[in-house]
């Protein structure tokens, strides 16, 4: 009975939530990125105009306008986010079938493993990384800042795809294997299609993480290898139009992707990898 | 002639183990259940038999193979799993026709073989429906048809009916009993309601601490129950605990400790010798005035009742212990009746009590 009046008020408050946590910012930033002028106290900008989109976007050259072209650090990012998120994922979907489904004697000390470059700060083994880059060559190199993505997602992509595999009741694996499936025909005739929503999901977790990456491409792609998030860093603080069109440039893949998968986003699939 | 012999199997899960040197021959065509109650090894003895797991020790054969450490998928077995266990992601037809097309069998064959297998489980028509589009019953006879399709060599059932309501879990028993004689097939049926296991089994195998207590058919455990817990396990009984006074060749008496001396037809008992008597309800006559046989006869007193519809469930108390019997509702007038109880000798159960002597 209780439900029936608190429904409409929890989904109000969801709403209203949404709006002041996303939209009131997004808002903002919306309005920076067209701002010619707009000088304190002013509420709304005094002068709009496209001119930081269209320097950004390349498609006008103004020295009078600081904004430079996006498209090499788009063009970057774009690349090492879908290679760093394929090999991520061809990673973390073997790494989370194990987890899930495999009796492994040392799961705890592999899971500890695992965690530890969350626990610790990230910084420090970054700078630390930077002489082996060197002398393998990778530092300033688009491979380079891929292999660090990839370091920086395996810990989500494996998270949210163990989830994915837990889900799946083990009978549903079993029955494959007693009408004559191998492992391997069973792993991927049943245990992928059920579990490729999840596995999606951790793949926009993945690709979005690559993308917004910044400790790691600082330290070690800089200044070789520019990526959004690079040069969003250097327009912040004194350039809030040119951030604010790479801020929302840096939204669109991420939006595209998201309501790519809306449909299949359920919750369990970001569920506890320790069940 | 696939057989399923067991020698010696072991399955250890920590500190538990889940199946304890459990030797079983199982025969061609034959149905066996494993019976017994929540966690006594009957469902890790199923999946050992499966391949599902691999025993810690002993053998396990399927016919003249030797198959402990032959994976499941080349085993040729059926297995129907408790939750149903179908693939959501396909059809009735697919689900049925996937262990078909692994096998690569050409596409005509699979069709009839799917066909005939839906229609041996009453489901023609039902091809194109997803599982979450069948109701419970319908979807173990999907599961049914797709361990059946393959015709395997064994077909192995873990509680199947249990997430079935009572009376389509009644008729299903029925239904898959005929279906194991019409084909013939060897199974072995896990279950922990008794009359389950009484109408299916062409023999019971009763588990308990993941140890056979004892296999016979049916009547076999039921009229000659081999301990104690065999006895409370399966069928209504009620029990009492009393030492030989009497071994003749004319009776043998028993003496109950507060002083009840009953007198039972078993033989091969020797003075002194600790036994537990069991006794069901339908050995059992009750009347409200006392008998003029004075032999087995005892006085009891109605302690509680149960209302099952045509009759009671009763609790008498007879000297100390309690007897359960069914009385016909219109005879029951009050607690505390008085009545008299008549213990038939020929039919009450004696079972030794090891090792004590008194
Ligand atoms: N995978 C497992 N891990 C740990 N213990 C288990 C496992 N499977 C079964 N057991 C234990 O083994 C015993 C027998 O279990 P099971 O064969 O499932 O019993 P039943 O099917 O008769 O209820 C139980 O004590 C159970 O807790
Ligand atoms: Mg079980």
């Amino acid at each position: 009975m209780g439900i029936r009046w608190q429904k409409p008020i929890f989904k109000a408050l969801a709403i209203g939530l949404f709006v002041f946590i996303v939209v009131g910012p997004l808002s903002s930033v919306v309005l920076w990125s067209v701002a010619i002028k707009w000088y304190w106290p002013h509420v709304l900008p005094q002068e709009i105009g496209l001119a930081y989109w269209k320097q950004a976007l390349g498609l006008q050259r103004d020295w009078a306008i600081a904004a430079v072209s996006i498209w090499d650090a788009f063009k970057n990012s774009m690349i090492v986010s879908i290679v760093a998120t394929v090999i991520t994922m061809a990673l973390a979907i073997p790494a989370a079938y194990a987890l899930a489904k495999l009796r492994l004697p040392l799961k705890a000390v592999f899971l500890l493993l695992f965690l530890m470059p969350k626990v610790f700060p990230q910084q420090p083994i970054f700078v630390n990384l930077l002489p082996v880059f060197t002398r393998w060559g990778l530092a300033g190199t688009l491979p380079g800042v891929m292999l660090i993505h990839i370091l920086v997602c395996l810990l989500f992509g494996t998270w949210i795809s163990t989830s994915a595999f837990k889900a799946i009741p083990e009978s549903l694996e079993e029955a494959a294997r007693s009408v004559g499936a191998t492992r391997w025909q069973a792993f991927w005739r049943i245990l992928m299609p059920l579990a490729a929503p999840g596995l999606l999901v951790s793949t926009v977790f993945v690709f979005v993480t690559s993308l917004t990456e910044f400790t790691g491409t600082f330290f070690l792609g800089l200044p070789f290898v520019t990526t959004l998030p690079m040069l969003l860093y250097s327009a912040s603080g004194y350039n809030m139009q040119f951030a604010s069109v790479l801020a929302l440039v840096l939204l669109v893949p991420s939006l595209l992707f998201m309501v790519l998968t809306e449909r299949i986003f359920r919750p369990e699939h970001l569920g506890s990898l320790g069940r | 002639m696939p057989q399923v012999k067991l020698f010696d199997v072991t399955k250890r899960y920590g500190k538990v183990t889940a199946v304890d040197r459990l030797s079983l021959i199982i025969e061609d065509q034959e149905m066996v259940t494993f019976l017994g109650p929540s966690g006594c090894g009957k469902t890790t003895t199923l999946r050992c038999i499966a391949g599902f797991v691999v025993p810690d020790a002993g053998h396990i054969f399927i016919g003249d193979q030797d198959v402990t450490n032959i994976p499941p998928e080349r085993r040729d077995i059926g297995f129907v799993f408790q939750n149903f266990a179908l693939w959501p992601h396909m059809t009735v037809y697919q689900n049925l026709a996937f262990g078909l097309r692994l096998r690569k069998l050409p596409k005509r064959e699979i069709k009839e073989r799917v066909h005939d297998a839906l229609a041996l489980v009453r489901m023609t028509g039902l091809e194109d429906r997803f599982p979450r589009q069948l109701s419970g019953g319908q979807q173990q006879r999907v599961a049914l048809a797709r361990a059946l399709v393959l015709r395997p060599r064994v077909l192995l059932l873990d509680e199947p009916l249990s997430n079935l309501d009572a009376k389509l879990r009644e008729e299903m028993r029925f239904e898959i009993r005929e279906l194991q004689r019409q084909l013939q097939i060897t199974a072995v049926y896990v279950t922990h309601d008794q009359a389950e296991a009484l109408v299916l089994s062409d023999r019971i195998v009763v588990l308990n601490h993941g140890r056979i207590e004892q296999i016979g058919t049916p009547q076999e455990i039921y009229q000659r129950p081999a301990s104690q817990f065999v006895a409370s396990f399966i069928g209504l009984c009620s029990f009492m605990e009393a030492h030989v006074v009497e071994s003749s060749a004319e009776r043998v008496l028993m003496r109950t400790e507060d002083g009840l001396v009953i007198e039972t037809m078993s033989k091969g008992l020797s003075l002194g010798q600790a036994v537990t008597l069991a006794l069901r309800p339908e050995f059992i006559d009750v009347s409200w005035t006392k008998p003029e046989n004075s032999q087995n006869v005892f006085q009891a007193q109605l302690v509680r009742f149960a209302y099952l519809g045509e009759n009671l469930d009763c609790w008498l108390k007879v000297g100390k212990w309690d007897v359960r019997v069914h009385l016909p509702a219109s005879r029951v007038q009050k607690l505390d009746q008085q009545l008299w109880v008549r213990l038939n000798p020929e039919k009450i159960i004696v079972i030794p009590t090891e090792g004590v002597l008194l």
